[in-house]
């Protein structure tokens, strides 16, 4: 069994992975904020069952590539649910992206992501302690 | 996943693409709000027509993201000002001198919109990059 499959750590790679993946999705509304008809997007937080493992939705189907010059879809995520009701104001243009909303999520995300990579250095830590080295 | 860089370094090149088109918005803005006033070289000609720049959503396959890219700039076809001023060389035979369509007003607004989204993009280029720190940080404990 290697380090990587501990619960703890895959479930805080999970978290991680999903906090990379969510900055990627509002850097796309932000940059967009003045493109007509661009709706914002977010992601459904994980859930994780008591063994660190994602439950629900998180592992949908996965579409086979089977040719390297197939595109995906544009805007799928690779295995992270959309929420699809992101936004609730919409300007005459039909853009529907609120700057100080997408602010205050990435700022979540920035310090969510931060106590995530803290408690990561915290298990290796114990991990550490564990074998006599800490 | 069809590209091979971090998911992070999407999110820096995405944010990028925005600010690359409001640094372009904003060079439209600034011609606009420069040519205020200019008139036509010859007497009764049309002067300058105010610009508007157009944004457009584009999907980046290297990056496999939504990028936003300055589309076409198109001319706004409003009316221009027009004065009585017939010791202006621009006045045709009537004395009347057209002036450009260009709102101060307007532009002045449209100026802190685009330093606004500057500002956000800028902001998120910035989380971004202190999220990479702490994943670095991960190897320093």
């Amino acid at each position: 069994m290697s380090i990587n499959d501990l619960p703890v750590l895959s479930a805080l790679r999970t978290k991680m992975q999903w906090h990379q993946e969510r900055q990627r999705v509002l850097s796309e509304n932000v940059s967009n904020s003045d493109t007509p008809n661009f709706r914002p997007r977010d992601l459904v937080e994980p859930k994780f069952d008591k063994s660190g493992a994602p439950t629900g939705s998180m592992r949908p189907l996965a579409m086979t590539v089977t040719s390297a010059s197939h595109m995906t879809p544009s805007g799928a995520a690779s295995s992270f649910d959309q929420n699809k009701n992101a936004g609730f104001e919409t300007r005459p243009a039909g853009n529907a992206v609120n700057l100080e909303e997408e602010m205050m999520k990435s700022a979540n995300n920035q310090m969510d992501y931060a106590a995530v990579t803290s408690l990561y250095s915290k298990s290796l830590h114990l991990l550490k302690t564990a074998i006599g080295k800490g | 996943m069809a590209n091979d860089s971090s998911d992070f370094a999407r999110s820096m090149a995405i944010a990028t693409s925005g600010l690359r088109a409001q640094a372009g918005r904003m060079r439209v803005i600034s011609e606009n709000i420069a040519n205020a006033d200019s008139t036509s070289p010859t007497a009764g000609g049309d002067p300058y027509r105010r610009k508007v720049p157009t944004f457009s959503s584009a999907l980046d396959r290297t990056l496999d993201a939504q990028v936003v890219t300055l589309g076409r700039i198109k001319p706004d076809q409003s009316n221009f000002r027009v004065k009585y001023e017939p010791s202006n060389p621009a006045a045709d035979a009537s004395g009347n001198v057209k002036y450009p369509n260009v709102n101060s007003v307007v532009e002045t607004t449209d100026m802190r919109d685009a330093q606004r989204s500057y500002e956000a993009n800028v902001n998120i280029i910035s989380a971004t990059r202190r999220m990479i720190q702490r994943t670095l940080d991960i190897l320093k404990s």
